[in-house]
C-alpha cells in the first residue's frame, strides 16, 4: 500500500499525470478515488475487494474525467488487457495514459462480504485467470501472490447449457433475460463499449428495437455479444453492474471459448496482437460466421 | 385507525384465498441466483416475506412497467391510418409483503402522474391494486428512509400496514380498500392484541436506519436552488458512469420515452419505455446540442429533480430512501454521502 501511494504521489507531484485512478475504502465497500493530490493519494488501496475495471474512465468520452488532465491508472492484469485492446483499437495513445499495475492474485465474488480470498470466494473469472503480473505497465507494485485456483462454476453452467437442447437452452436464457430493462449499466461500465453512438440507441434507422420487450432485449445482447468476440477482457463489469443479477458473463465466456477454438485468439495485454473481429485471414473457418 | 393481528400461517392463507378466487397477488419472492424480486406468483409457498433482502427491483413497475403498448397503428389505403388503442384492463391485485418504502414510492409518483394530465394507464392500475405493507426491519448501511421523512414503518401508499410481532403481524388498516380486504376476509384475523410488541418493533427498526442514515433531506431544498454551479457537482460525479441502473431500481424515478416501432411494413406499435436523465441521449438535441454535455450535469439533475424540482412543484421529495440506487451503483456513488455534504454545505441544515 505504502509503495503504491509514495508512487502515486511522486507521479502527481512530478507533474507526470493530474490525476490517479485508483481505489478508495468509500463508505459503503471499495470504490473508484480520483486522486489530484498527495492526501488523496493517500487514500489508495489495494486488495482482492478490488473489483472494478478502471480502463473504462480512460474512454474520452468521459468528457468529466478527461477534463482532470493526464491519468495514470491503477490496472489488475484483466485491466490492462482491457487499456491494451483500447489501444489496439486506436480509442487511446499509449503516451496519454501511466499504467500502474497491480500483481493480482484474483478478486472476491462479493466484495462486501468481508471473506477471505480463497478457492470458493474468489470471483468466478479469477479462478480460470492464469495472469498474476500485467505487462504493458509503466509501473509494477504489489508482491507476488499465491497462486490460489478454484474450479470455474460458469465453466460448468456452460457445459450445462451446451449439453442442452435449444429449447431448454432458449427457456433458460428467456427466463434470464426476462429482467433486462434495458437499462445499459452493462454497456456503460463495459471498457470496450466506447462507441460514440451505440447501435442500440440509433433511431434513424433504427436497427434495433429500444423496447424492453423480449424481441428488444434478445437483440440487444446478441449484438453486445458478438460485438465483444474477440474484444471482452473477462473482467467481469458488465454482469457486476447488471442490477437484476442477468448472468452476462455466460454469455461473454462462451463466446471467448468459441472465439479460443476457432481464431486460436485469447485476451492479450499486448496491443499489437490483432484482434480476430478485426482482421480477416485467408485461413479463416468459414464454417460459421462470427 | 382499526388494527388486528393475523398469524403467518393465515397470511398466506389469505393469500392463497386471494389466488383461488382470482386474484392476482404480487409479493416478493425467491428468482434465480438468490436473488428476491417482487413478482405474481402461483403459490403462496413463493413468498419470501421480510427479506432479508430487498427485492431488486421496486413496485414501480406494476404500474409503470419497463415497456407498454400504448397503441398500434395500420396504413390503410389511401393514406388514412387506423389506430387501436391498446386494451387497458389491469388484473385486480393485491400486494402482500411490500416494502414500506416501495408503497410510500407509489404515492409520491402519483403526483407528477396525475398532474397536469392524468396517466390512464397507471392510474387503472393503481386502482386495481390494494398495497399489504411490511414494516421494515432495516436492511442494511444503504438504507436512510428516515431522511426522508419516512421511515421502516410509513404508511404511505399502503392499504394495509402489517408490523410484525411474535407468531405473526398486527395489522393497521389505513384505507378504505384495506378495510375492505379484512372485512372480506375476517377469517384470517383476530381481535388486536399485539400494540405494544408491533411498538418496539417501529422504535428498533427506526432506531436502526437512524443511527447510520444522513441529516434530513428535507431542507436541502434551498441550497439546491442557489449552488447549481458549485464545485460538489463536478466531484461527486467522477465515478459515474451514467449507467442508468440507479434509475432502474428505483422506486421513484419515472422518466420515460416514447418510440414507434414498426410490426411489418404497414402496421406498428407505440410503446412507452423506462428512460433515465443519466444517459448522454436523454437530452441530445436533434441538432447535435447536448445541454447536459457531461455527467456532471447528469448528476446534478438526479439530484436536483429528487430534492429541490419535484419538492418545489409537489411538496415532495422523489425519494424514498430505499438505498437501492447506492446498493446497484457499479461506480459507488453514493446518495447518502451526497445529501451529508449537501448538508453540511448548506451548514448543517437538517
Amino acid at each position: 500500500m505504502t509503495e503504491l501511494r509514495e508512487l502515486a504521489r511522486k507521479l502527481l507531484s512530478d507533474g507526470q499525470v493530474k490525476v490517479v485512478i485508483g481505489y478508495e475504502e468509500g463508505p459503503r465497500g471499495v470504490r473508484p478515488l480520483f486522486a489530484t493530490d498527495g492526501a488523496a493519494a493517500d487514500r489508495l488501496i489495494f486488495d482482492e475487494r478490488c473489483v472494478q475495471n478502471l480502463a473504462t474512465y480512460l474512454d474520452r468520452r468521459r468528457v468529466h474525467v478527461a477534463r482532470l488532465g493526464k491519468p495514470a491508472i491503477v490496472a489488475k492484469p484483466c485491466d490492462v488487457k482491457a487499456v491494451a485492446g483500447l489501444l489496439r483499437e486506436t480509442q487511446l495513445k499509449r503516451e496519454d495514459v501511466v499504467i500502474i499495475g497491480v500483481r493480482c492474485g484474483g478478486v472476491l465474488a462479493d466484495p462486501k462480504s468481508l471473506q477471505r480470498l480463497g478457492p470458493d470466494t474468489m470471483a468466478d473469472r479469477c479462478r480460470t485467470c492464469e495472469t498474476r503480473e500485467p505487462g504493458l505497465v509503466d509501473y509494477l507494485v504489489g508482491p507476488m501472490p499465491e497462486a490460489v485456483r478454484g474450479q470455474s462454476g460458469r465453466d460448468a453452467k456452460i457445459a450445462e447449457l451446451d449439453a442442452m437442447t435449444p429449447e431448454e437452452r432458449w427457456s433458460f436464457w428467456q427466463k434470464e433475460l426476462s429482467r433486462c430493462t434495458r437499462c445499459q449499466a452493462c454497456r456503460q461500465v463495459c471498457p470496450l463499449c466506447y462507441c460514440d453512438r451505440c447501435m442500440a440507441d440509433k433511431t434513424e434507422p433504427q436497427w434495433i428495437e429500444s423496447s424492453p420487450h423480449p424481441r428488444g432485449i434478445l437483440a440487444w445482447h446478441l449484438i453486445r455479444a458478438i460485438h465483444l468476440a474477440g474484444r471482452c477482457v473477462d473482467c467481469g463489469e458488465c454482469e457486476r453492474a447488471c442490477p437484476v443479477s442477468i448472468p452476462l458473463g455466460l454469455i461473454t465466456r462462451k463466446v471467448a471459448q468459441v472465439v479460443a477454438q476457432r481464431f486460436q485468439h485469447h485476451p492479450t495485454d499486448d496491443p499489437s496482437v490483432p484482434s480476430p473481429i478485426g482482421t480477416w485471414r485467408s485461413d479463416d473457418p468459414q464454417e460459421f460466421i462470427l | 385507525m382499526d388494527a388486528m393481528t393475523i398469524s403467518r400461517a393465515d397470511l398466506l392463507g389469505l393469500a392463497e384465498d386471494l389466488l383461488g378466487s382470482g386474484i392476482r397477488v404480487v409479493g416478493p419472492a425467491k428468482a434465480s441466483r438468490g436473488m428476491v424480486e417482487y413478482r405474481a406468483v402461483a403459490a403462496a409457498s413463493e413468498l419470501a416475506l421480510e427479506g432479508p433482502e430487498l427485492p431488486a427491483r421496486s413496485l414501480k413497475e406494476f404500474y409503470l412497467p419497463p415497456t407498454e403498448p400504448l397503441f398500434a397503428w395500420k396504413s390503410l389505403a389511401g393514406g388514412k391510418v387506423e389506430l387501436m388503442e391498446a386494451r387497458m384492463a389491469p388484473p385486480p391485485t393485491v400486494v402482500i409483503g411490500a416494502r414500506p418504502c416501495d408503497a410510500a414510492g407509489v404515492e409520491v409518483l402519483d403526483k407528477v402522474m396525475g398532474w397536469d394530465y392524468r396517466d390512464e394507464p397507471y392510474f387503472a392500475r393503481r386502482e386495481a391494486t390494494t398495497i399489504v405493507s411490511i414494516a421494515c426491519a432495516g436492511i442494511d448501511s444503504s438504507c436512510f428512509c428516515t431522511s426522508v421523512g419516512l421511515g421502516p414503518d410509513a404508511t404511505r401508499g399502503s392499504d394495509l400496514l402489517l408490523v410484525p410481532i411474535e407468531g405473526g403481524y398486527r395489522a393497521e388498516v389505513l384505507t378504505e380498500k384495506g378495510a375492505r380486504l379484512v372485512s372480506g376476509h375476517q377469517g384470517r384475523f383476530r381481535p388486536d392484541s399485539g400494540a405494544a410488541q408491533a411498538q418496539e418493533f417501529k422504535q428498533k427498526a427506526r432506531a436502526k436506519v437512524a443511527a447510520h442514515a444522513p441529516p434530513d433531506a428535507r431542507p436541502l431544498r434551498s441550497w439546491l436552488e442557489t449552488h447549481f454551479d458549485h464545485p460538489l457537482w463536478a466531484e461527486v460525479a467522477l465515478r459515474c458512469h451514467g449507467c442508468g441502473a440507479c434509475a432502474a431500481v428505483c422506486p421513484t424515478c419515472h422518466c420515460f420515452d416514447i418510440v414507434d416501432e414498426p410490426e411489418g411494413v404497414t402496421t406498428g406499435v407505440r410503446r412507452r419505455n423506462w428512460d433515465t436523465c443519466q444517459t448522454a441521449r436523454f437530452t441530445v438535441h436533434a441538432s447535435g446540442h447536448n445541454p447536459r454535455s457531461d455527467q456532471n450535469s447528469r448528476i446534478r439533475q438526479r439530484v436536483m429533480h429528487k430534492f429541490m424540482i419535484y419538492p418545489k412543484r409537489f411538496n415532495e421529495i422523489l425519494c424514498t430512501g430505499c438505498g437501492r440506487c447506492v446498493r446497484a451503483c457499479p461506480g459507488g456513488m453514493d446518495l447518502l454521502e451526497v445529501i451529508s455534504r449537501v448538508s453540511a454545505l448548506a451548514g448543517g441544515a437538517g
